[in-house]
């Protein structure tokens, strides 16, 4: 049972990328990827991951994708002309790809790892009591730096799309 | 509900430790408040205020080097505080004063909001500090992004410029990209030395110790050499080294001259020294880090040196002489895999590079006009008639970064060469000195145009010459201190060679 829900949900997850990818609408792109996600989230549950696998959702299904939807509809990427590759950009690209596959098929052939034990204890992040402690205790530090790595992320929106003119120093 | 455990696992976060990283916060934190509270006149005041806030905090951080934190570890092992560390995090202080100087003389010829480009500084400056003493991947990326992410901003921050919002977004994108590589390299090598099959496995394999006992033991798994490289390759991206230089030219031109400057050395120096801390903490693969990074050094080192040759802008020519001092750097890290000095020689370089780069930019941010991308070399004709100061401070802060004799570049470079050669690495060696004369001829025709060389208006009024910006006193004295230590520290060492030779 378990195998044959791992395989449905590895079809899933790359039949959506590949979906993105291919997909010349941009709306289906994005919804192809919500569906990749998912597949990946329900990989995560087999792996008693839920705290992650819930998070993957929340966060990139719920957030990241319905921001994705704004801005293609905010741009109307409609009808534009298919994209033209030079010769030179076609044989680095299929260059590229070859190394990617022979990369892939090393990992295949010598990255295979030994069954884990099935009592092994879950991580941290399986459920979120013992994530929240982490969180606030052993990890305090980073997630105060991520407190400052927002606050600059918020300003630099504020910087770089302010209304030119407006609140700004003249020279 | 029992909070005695929780209480024992905060118990080593302790805020003393990065205290000059706290007051840095709390200092950019106020810059900001300020420019609520105080009424628009008095705004003009904070550029200084964020100035020598940095300077007042220089103090508190050498106070650290005597408190009893050296050598140790805190906040659970996310940090740790070796000497070098210290001593790379005064590095970072100083860059930061010095990029704010520039600031002062580059932002007031752009319409951009002014206080939030030295906040963005002070916080990115903090990141790095605390980068410089992580001892965690947790730890090491979130300090690495908020560097990261800073830079995106300020690289973009003269968003009038067509050229810095695109140098803005090519960062972006190779930022976004040499990220996940890293990313992926720390969940391999995570998940190897997590698994409870092998032997010495571990649960906290972010931890820099740990992973390195677990490396130890199995000295050559195919998944962690995977990691191994992907980390070394998401760093090598940071400090743009050679395969990964391809954004270094365009970012470096469109970036604000001050953003170039703090990209140049700041985020340089991050780069190295996580790269020290990582080689240190493979040594067990060490059969795989050595010949990478060599083979690394030695392209980094002719590609730099080649590609500078043909630039007549002086922000692309500084950005591909920065590409080959990486090479020079990383020479010193393969040579610190066997030989000590090389730990010290990278220090020492890197401050060498420091004072020389920021008196060279600082020349460049006065001879800038109103277009910031736009810094020809054509442009430096006849400074030494008209400004002969700023002409003087320019030849000595290239003949450093070229590395003649009596200047400080010069010592840093004979220590990375001594350094190689003990280690034995003698076809790197010849490498190096054939590009240290090659960088020669470049840096020479910018002295020569400075110095020998006299300006004729060209006809059209399109490529007429700006103004060169006057020197301000804190401007003037800030870098005529930079090229004195220059001097000084070519002649005499002092306490950084005793702390070189004492190692």
């Amino acid at each position: 049972m378990a195998h044959v829900l791992f395989n449905c949900f590895a079809l899933l997850t790359i039949a959506g990328a590949v979906g993105v990818v291919a997909n010349k609408n941009t709306v289906n792109a994005a919804m192809c990827f919500l569906l990749s996600l998912v597949g990946l989230a329900g990989l995560f549950v087999q792996l008693d991951a839920y705290l992650l696998a819930f998070v993957l959702l929340l966060v990139y299904a719920g957030a990241v994708v319905a921001l994705f939807l704004f801005i293609i509809m905010l741009l109307d990427t409609q009808g534009r002309q298919k994209w033209d590759f030079s010769k030179l950009a076609v044989f680095t690209s299929l260059v590229a790809f070859g190394l990617l596959l022979a990369g892939l098929g090393t990992f295949v052939k010598r990255g295979q790892l030994e069954a884990p034990n099935p009592n092994a204890a879950g991580g941290v992040g399986a459920a979120l009591k013992p994530y929240a402690y982490q969180l606030f205790t052993t990890y305090l530090l980073p997630v105060e730096v991520m407190g400052f790595l927002l606050l600059v992320a918020m300003l630099g929106v504020i910087v770089l799309s302010r209304k030119a003119g407006a609140g700004e120093d003249a020279p | 509900m029992d909070f005695s455990a929780l209480q024992a696992l905060a118990a080593s976060n302790d805020w003393m430790a990065i205290f000059p990283e706290v007051l840095l916060g709390c200092l950019a934190l106020a810059l900001l408040v300020l420019e609520i509270v105080l009424p628009k006149s008095l705004h003009s005041s904070l550029p200084g205020v964020a100035l020598f806030g940095v300077l007042a905090i220089l103090p508190s951080q050498l106070l650290s080097f005597s408190v009893g934190f050296i050598e140790g570890d805190s906040f659970n092992g996310l940090l740790h505080h070796s000497y070098e560390g210290q001593v790379m995090r005064v590095f970072f202080l100083l860059a930061a004063v010095l990029t704010c100087l520039l600031g002062t003389v580059s932002l007031p010829r752009q319409r951009v909001p002014r206080t939030e480009f030295y906040h963005i500084v002070l916080v990115v400056t903090a990141a790095m500090m605390l980068l410089a003493q992580s001892n965690h991947f947790v730890m090491l990326f979130v300090a690495l992004e908020t560097v990261t992410i800073g830079f995106y901003i300020l690289v973009s921050y003269f968003r009038g410029s067509p050229a810095s919002l695109e140098a803005g977004l090519k960062y972006l994108v190779m930022g976004a990209l040499s990220s996940a590589v890293l990313l992926f390299g720390i969940v391999l090598l995570y998940g190897v030395s997590g698994n409870p099959m092998l032997a010495e496995h571990t649960a906290t394999g972010m931890n820099f110790d740990s992973l390195s006992g677990f490396l130890a033991a199995h000295p050559h798994d195919f998944l962690a050499s995977v990691g191994i490289v992907l980390v070394l390759s998401g760093v090598a991206f940071k400090i743009g080294a050679f395969p990964f230089q391809i954004w270094v030219p365009d970012v470096y031109q469109g970036a604000p001259t001050p953003v170039t400057a703090f990209l140049a050395v700041g985020s340089k120096a991050a780069g190295f020294i996580v790269l020290l801390v990582l080689a240190r903490t493979f040594s067990a693969y060490a059969w795989l880090t050595v010949p990478v990074l060599t083979l690394m050094a030695g392209a980094t080192l002719l590609f730099g040196n080649l590609a500078a040759l043909t630039q007549h802008n002086v922000k692309r020519l500084i950005g591909l002489s920065g590409v080959s001092h990486a090479g020079f750097l990383l020479l010193g890290v393969v040579a610190a895999a066997t030989v000590p000095l090389g730990y010290g020689a990278v220090y020492f370089y890197l401050f060498a590079y420091l004072l020389a780069s920021y008196a060279v930019f600082g020349v460049m941010a006065h001879v800038a006009g109103p277009d910031d991308a736009d810094q020809e070399l054509a442009h430096y004709a006849g400074l030494y008639k008209e400004r002969p100061f700023l002409a003087l401070v320019l030849a000595i802060g290239l003949g450093s970064l070229a590395g003649i004799p009596p200047l400080a570049g010069f010592m840093g470079k004979l220590f990375i060469f001594i350094a190689t050669f003990r280690a034995g690495h003698y076809g790197l060696l010849g490498i190096a000195v054939v590009s240290v004369v090659i960088s020669i001829y470049y840096y020479f025709s910018w002295i020569r145009a400075a110095f020998f060389e006299s300006w004729t208006p060209p006809a059209d009024e399109a490529s007429a010459r700006p103004a060169p910006t006057p020197v301000g006193l804190t401007a003037g004295v800030i870098l005529g201190v930079l090229a004195a230590c220059t001097v000084i520290l070519g002649c005499y060492q002092g306490p950084l060679g005793m702390w070189l030779s004492g190692r």
